[in-house]
């Protein structure tokens, strides 16, 4: 049996101004636990290119003896370029090095006046396309002929190689717990507002609940009882997942700009693309919870 | 079936060869005038003594070795076989939990048989899949002892709703709602919500929606028990109208005044089991 559809919107938009209340209710209730999603997926958004920037930060610096030939060299360097997990590689020889030092150490003439001659030694700089790859990369440079032969120290070769490691380790544990802290955070909020949404929507079928009796009763189908709930869950869910959108647009445009104010360290940002696929999200994930919540809370009426 | 029109809306006189009084034994009520005149207006509906041959029609509903557990323990139908006619105004007695109200409620595949065959009005039900269930429900009217008429909705608007909701056009209801309500004697109060109506008008208002689809069947769940006597006699005329229209009218009913007067079919439960089944039976037990 096709519903005439002139019966359903009016069913629905009588039913909400009727329960104006509980309507309402339900929208508020939807619009913070959208909000409440919404602002956790902006903020795992945000974390995550902070996070991103923490990372890129991480190289390998591998130090070269004075007297290591330039075949040697190259032979490593086109090793490290043709690996998959590597970005770039860059010489810096002992001269350069020398002079970055100097502009590092400006401040203090008197240390660079102090030292005789170039203590330094040349390096290749190694970045990675990911940087959780650092590990596995230092262990085939340590792998490496050509690295024995040009080491700094060829006496323990691991100590011409710098990344920082424990450093390393635990910045990689720390993002690591921030991003799983971030995906649990997000599902909770999931289940929460899908059982706030699921109880609503329960109330609002509750106090109709003869209505329903007597449909089914004289033979209304259930899908003709159904419907009109939910699209009433699904304006309910829409209202709410617009005005969630509304407030984090806000925090987006005014909001970010300051916190980046306070942090200038660090780099946070937010691409608006990300921002339209979170709004994106947040309207499916509101109809997909208002058709839920009211098939879930129907069931029971409608048991046969 | 019968049209509305082939209604024969002057039922004075509906039973001509009804007996007089009440049949002597069966009527145990100490002498009161009021009740005296009820119990002629119920002996007025009494089933003819000599029944009309009866074309054995096709059966409305049959009801094979029927069993209902809900728990383990005690059943509450046990192997019940019966058979109703279409056209047949049947009363079905027993005390609480004798079974009546299961008995009903599985004609309507409310409850599911724990054994057993059931098939109403063509439907067997235990073949009948779940999307199918309206159905069979838009051939079965229902009027129940609590009206369960919608309190914010006027008669009109609840008997309405019965067609609305299957699907009926504009047309139709506005056509059939009001005859409808004329024929349960309700045009006068068309507009009346629920609460500003008597028990027994928002049964009528009930038994019109019941009847509105014009379905072969009406069941009814002691469908007087919140009404006084004069009020309930009011009812059970409206049934007998409706059921000379060739409704089959099942009743379940506690009243045992209606039941001794009327010598309609009786099936008796007992403990989920059919105790008697007689044609112009009575009430028979004592409360």
């Amino acid at each position: 049996m096709s519903i005439n559809p002139f019966y359903l919107v009016g069913e629905a938009t009588t039913s909400f101004r009727r329960n104006w209340v509980m309507s309402l209710g339900a929208i508020i209730t939807i619009f913070l636990s959208l909000l409440l999603m919404g602002v956790s997926l902006y903020g795992g958004a945000a974390i995550n290119s902070l996070v991103e920037d923490i990372e890129s930060r991480v190289s390998i610096q591998v130090f070269i003896a004075d007297d290591a030939s330039s075949q040697d060299i190259e032979v490593l360097q086109r090793q490290m370029q043709s690996n998959p997990l590597v970005r770039s590689v860059n010489f810096t020889s002992k001269e350069e090095a020398f002079e970055i030092f100097k502009r590092t150490m400006e401040q203090s003439p008197e240390v660079i006046e102090s030292i005789q001659g170039n203590p330094l030694p040349a390096s290749l700089d190694i970045e990675l396309i990911n940087a959780q790859d650092v590990e596995e990369v230092v262990e085939q440079i340590m792998a490496s002929e050509a690295f024995e032969r040009i080491a700094d120290r060829p006496d323990d070769p691991s100590r011409s190689v710098r990344y920082g490691q424990e450093t390393v380790r635990r910045l990689f544990a720390f993002t690591n717990a921030l991003r799983a802290i971030g995906i649990v955070f997000v599902i909770m909020l999931a289940i929460v507002s899908l059982i706030f949404i699921n109880n609503t929507i329960r109330l609002a079928i509750y106090a109709r609940r003869n209505e329903i009796a007597i449909m089914r009763l004289v033979g209304a189908s259930n899908w003709f009882i159904r419907a009109p709930f939910m699209l009433e869950g699904v304006i309910q869910a829409l209202i709410g997942a617009l005005l969630a959108i509304v407030a984090l647009s806000a925090l987006h445009v005014w909001g970010l700009p300051r916190i980046r104010q306070a942090v200038a360290f660090m780099t946070i940002s937010v691409p608006n693309a990300t921002m339209l696929g979170i709004s994106l999200t947040l309207i499916l994930g509101g109809i997909a919870i208002g058709i839920i919540g009211a098939v879930i809370a129907m069931r029971r009426y409608l048991k046969v | 079936m019968a049209d509305i029109n082939d209604f024969d809306l002057d039922f004075g006189a509906v039973t001509p060869n009804a007996p007089p009084s009440v049949p002597p034994g069966v009527s145990g009520a100490p002498h009161d005038p009021e009740m005296d005149e009820i119990a002629r207006g119920y002996a007025e509906l009494a089933a003819p003594v000599v029944e009309a041959p009866r074309v054995a029609g096709p059966k409305m509903i049959s009801v094979r070795h029927l069993t209902k557990r809900y728990s383990s323990e005690k059943a509450a139908l046990e192997d019940v076989s019966v058979d109703i006619d279409a056209g047949e105004f049947v009363f079905i007695v027993g005390h609480s939990g004798s079974g009546k109200s299961t008995f009903i409620r599985a004609l309507l595949r409310e409850v599911i048989p724990t054994s057993g065959q059931i098939v109403v009005a063509g439907h067997d039900l235990d073949k009948l899949r779940n999307s199918k269930i309206p159905y069979l429900r838009r051939n079965i009217g229902c009027v129940f002892q609590d009206f369960k008429l919608l309190p914010n909705k006027t008669a009109f608007e609840n008997v309405a709703f019965a067609l609305q909701v299957i699907g009926k056009s504009k047309h139709v209801i506005n056509t059939q709602v009001p005859e409808v309500l004329r024929l349960v004697g309700l045009e006068e109060k068309i507009n009346n919500y629920p609460s500003q109506l008597s028990g027994g008008e928002q049964q009528r208002v009930s038994i019109a929606r019941a009847f509105v689809n014009r379905p072969p069947l009406l069941l009814c769940d002691e469908p007087t028990g919140n009404l006084d006597p004069q009020t309930s006699l009011g009812i059970m005329k409206l049934l007998d109208r409706i059921n000379k229209t060739g409704t089959t009218i099942l009743i379940a009913t506690h009243d045992r005044e209606m039941v001794n007067s009327m010598r309609r079919r009786v099936i008796a439960l007992e403990g989920g089991h059919i105790a008697r089944d007689q044609a112009r039976g009575v009430y028979g037990y004592v409360d």
